[in-house]
């Protein structure tokens, strides 16, 4: 954030204390979609009108007359946020309405997979809006199925041997749309993620942030492991954290390059993997930093 | 009056722009492209203060135009066939969302086979999706009725297609009377009602539990059959601003003496005028009924219109595989314990298979002959 001109780092004082998602949600213990949803309402603000998919966060988030947003919240059909956002700018638009965030907030399905089409249209149109992907890394809604966010080796209900192919990136799909923002985040990282959600309102015109949101049902994790887990993933260079703002890539965090298996073994997802299985995506983590081995 | 050469796809798009939409998204569709195009055109030239959505995909573009709805916009959209196939999922939504979204639909027929040509089969298949559904006889109502589905809409808080068939209406051109601005605006106003409110935040379409679902259906199709009436209240007071009377939900074209009824609906009702007439002049006494609102259906005003008829004739441009025509079935459904009539349903002019009024007369000739036949429905025109 800036003060006085100057670029000042936010500190956790900065944020409001209201919170205008969580209150009465139905999300699991440790949650991580219901952190991240948390975390990110604190930048963006009452003047905020979220859309979302069949997803667990859209489940967690009201019963009947009851919501656990304290904005304007749409729970839409699996493949539409990005589009019902685009008809909801394009109407505020028309009545003069410009100082609202419009989000369309999915799941990794919603994202990537099923609603993958409403959200390359929204991209590429570069409508006004903020999409966010919380992603799980499985179908947790309907009891944790393999998708394309789905890392490889990862067990699923579907999958019980483990995924056999990898994980979808969808941040380099998402820059090749030729968009202003796009960004990775965590839980893990609140500070970082909430610059995120600064700049990715600030631009006029489509945002795309990824953050990884784990789930301790899925990921087979203790319930009190959500954030520790995410900060493994981080500081092993599994997850990288960074931003694209117009196609210029910036690393936002410097991973302490803690060993994968670290991360990994710490799942009950991963309990299957083989020596080689782990030094594979060592090497795969390595490779992308540019470093040679592993401390 | 000013009389201009329209086509059904102008018509509509004249329809939208009148109507003043704020939001317009679609996905190109033969054969309802040329009545985007036009309004593309109307907006490029300043002449409509409309923001267009280019979707990528049909789904999407009535989504589009849910979202905006929501937010509190008056929206429209264009499509057909495989385009509204493609859509059934985000229309059921819509009418779940009571939003009053309008579409124009230029009928046609469904893959497979794959075909571009006329039929309403497309329509038919949304006919439990929650729907207003309007059909139109000649390109002047395409536009009246446009003008008229919004007033209902927005009353009724349902969204509404309006129906005109590919070709026969979309690319033939008819006089259209284009009324003037300013009187569009006073017979349609816009109150603007904004689920998604910024100073208002609500929660939409919240996991619903049994105990409130089947409630929520219930008010859904009560709304739906208050329409009946509303429909036919705004096509009154459509009458006495413009001088068109299009009847409301239904129609009697010299049905007070009739012994003989043609049920129909969409441009074969414009052929059905031209047969009884000539069927009058032949001394036969027989009459059309025009089924302008298939959704809601007008059951109890179709048996006050049959009750003195000897025989009745369903021509269907649809087929419901392995039950029949789609309004035979209506028919056959409203008169059922109230009047014991033969009904006679034909199955005609699919894929765009020319059905001409002679073969309508002879349509007719035929379900005299055949009314003690027992058969539920007849191909003509194999």
């Amino acid at each position: 954030m800036r003060k006085g001109g100057e670029l000042v780092k936010m500190t956790l004082k900065d944020l409001p204390q209201q919170d205008l998602f969580g209150p009465g949600n139905a999300g699991c213990r440790g949650c991580g979609a219901a952190i991240a949803g948390r975390q990110a309402m604190k930048v963006l603000g009452a003047r905020t009108i979220i859309t979302m998919p069949a997803s667990c966060m859209a489940t967690l988030s009201g019963l009947n007359q009851k919501t656990a947003w304290s904005i304007p919240f749409y729970h839409t059909l699996f493949e539409i946020a990005p589009a019902v956002s685009s008809g909801i700018r394009a109407s505020l638009e028309a009545q003069g309405i410009k100082d609202v965030n419009v989000v369309s907030w999915a799941g990794d399905a919603g994202t990537a997979d099923i609603g993958f089409q409403s959200l390359s249209g929204a991209a590429e149109r570069n409508d006004n809006i903020i999409h966010v992907c919380y992603d799980n890394e499985m179908y947790m809604n309907t009891g944790g199925q393999s998708g394309s966010q789905t890392p490889i080796y990862a067990m699923t209900s579907n999958q019980q041997k483990g995924k056999r192919t990898g994980k979808k990136d969808m941040l380099k799909i998402m820059v090749a749309h030729d968009v202003g923002y796009v960004a990775s985040a965590t839980i893990s990282h609140p500070l970082d993620l909430a610059e995120k959600f600064k700049k990715a309102a600030a631009h006029d015109g489509f945002s795309y942030i990824h953050i990884m949101a784990p789930c301790y049902r899925g990921w087979n994790i203790p319930t009190d492991q959500s954030v520790a887990t995410a900060r493994k993933a981080v500081e092993s260079g599994f997850w990288e954290l960074y931003e694209v703002v117009d196609g210029k890539k910036t690393r936002t965090h410097e991973p302490s390059f803690i060993p994968v298996s670290e991360y990994l073994m710490s799942q009950g997802r991963f309990k299957n993997l083989s020596t080689e299985q782990v030094k594979e995506i060592q090497d795969a983590v390595n490779s992308h930093f540019g470093r040679k081995e592993a401390k | 009056m000013s009389l201009t050469l329209l086509t059904g796809s102008e018509a509509a798009a004249y329809g939208a722009m009148l109507a003043r939409i704020e939001v317009l998204a679609y996905y190109p569709i033969t054969p309802a492209f040329p009545a985007m195009e036009r309004m593309n055109k109307f907006i490029e030239d300043g002449e409509m203060n409309t923001r267009f959505i280019r979707a990528e995909g049909d789904h999407s573009a009535l989504a589009a135009a849910l979202g905006a709805s929501l937010a509190g916009s008056r929206t429209f959209t264009v499509t057909n066939s495989q385009g509204l196939l493609y859509m059934t999922e985000v229309a059921y939504h819509t009418a779940g969302l009571r939003q009053p979204v309008v579409m124009a639909v230029a009928n046609r027929a469904l893959s497979a086979p794959h075909s571009r040509f006329p039929e309403q089969g497309d329509a038919i298949s949304q006919d439990a999706s929650g729907w207003i559904q309007l059909f139109c006889e000649n390109n002047q109502e395409v536009l009246d009725t446009i003008l008229q589905a919004f007033k209902v809409g927005e009353t009724c808080r349902l969204p509404v297609m309006v129906n005109y068939e590919g070709y026969i209406q979309s690319h033939t051109q008819e006089e259209v009377d284009v009324p003037q601005l300013a009187k569009v605006d006073a017979f349609l106003p816009f109150t603007r009602v904004s689920a998604l409110d910024i100073n208002n935040p609500q929660g939409i379409n919240t996991v619903t539990s049994p105990d409130l679902y089947m409630d929520y259906k219930y008010h859904q199709n009560d709304a739906m059959s208050q329409a009946l009436e509303v429909i036919n209240n705004v096509a009154a007071e459509f009458s006495r601003d413009f001088g068109r009377d299009w009847s409301g939900v239904i129609e009697g074209y010299r049905m007070d003496d009739a012994d003989h009824a043609l049920v129909t609906m969409g441009s074969t009702v414009s052929d059905g005028r031209i047969v009884i007439d000539a069927l009058r002049a032949e001394g036969k006494k027989a009459g059309l009924v025009k089924i302008r609102s298939f959704r809601p259906f007008p059951a109890a005003a179709m048996r006050a219109m049959l009750k003195k008829v000897q025989y009745v004739t369903v021509i269907d441009k649809n087929i419901v595989f392995g039950s029949g025509g789609a309004l035979g079935n209506e028919t056959k459904a409203a008169l059922y314990g109230h009047l014991s009539i033969p009904v006679k349903n034909y199955i005609c002019g699919l894929g765009g298979r020319d059905f001409r009024p002679d073969e309508l007369k002879q349509v007719m000739a035929l379900s005299e002959e055949r009314a003690k036949q027992t058969t539920e429905y007849e191909w003509f025109g194999l």
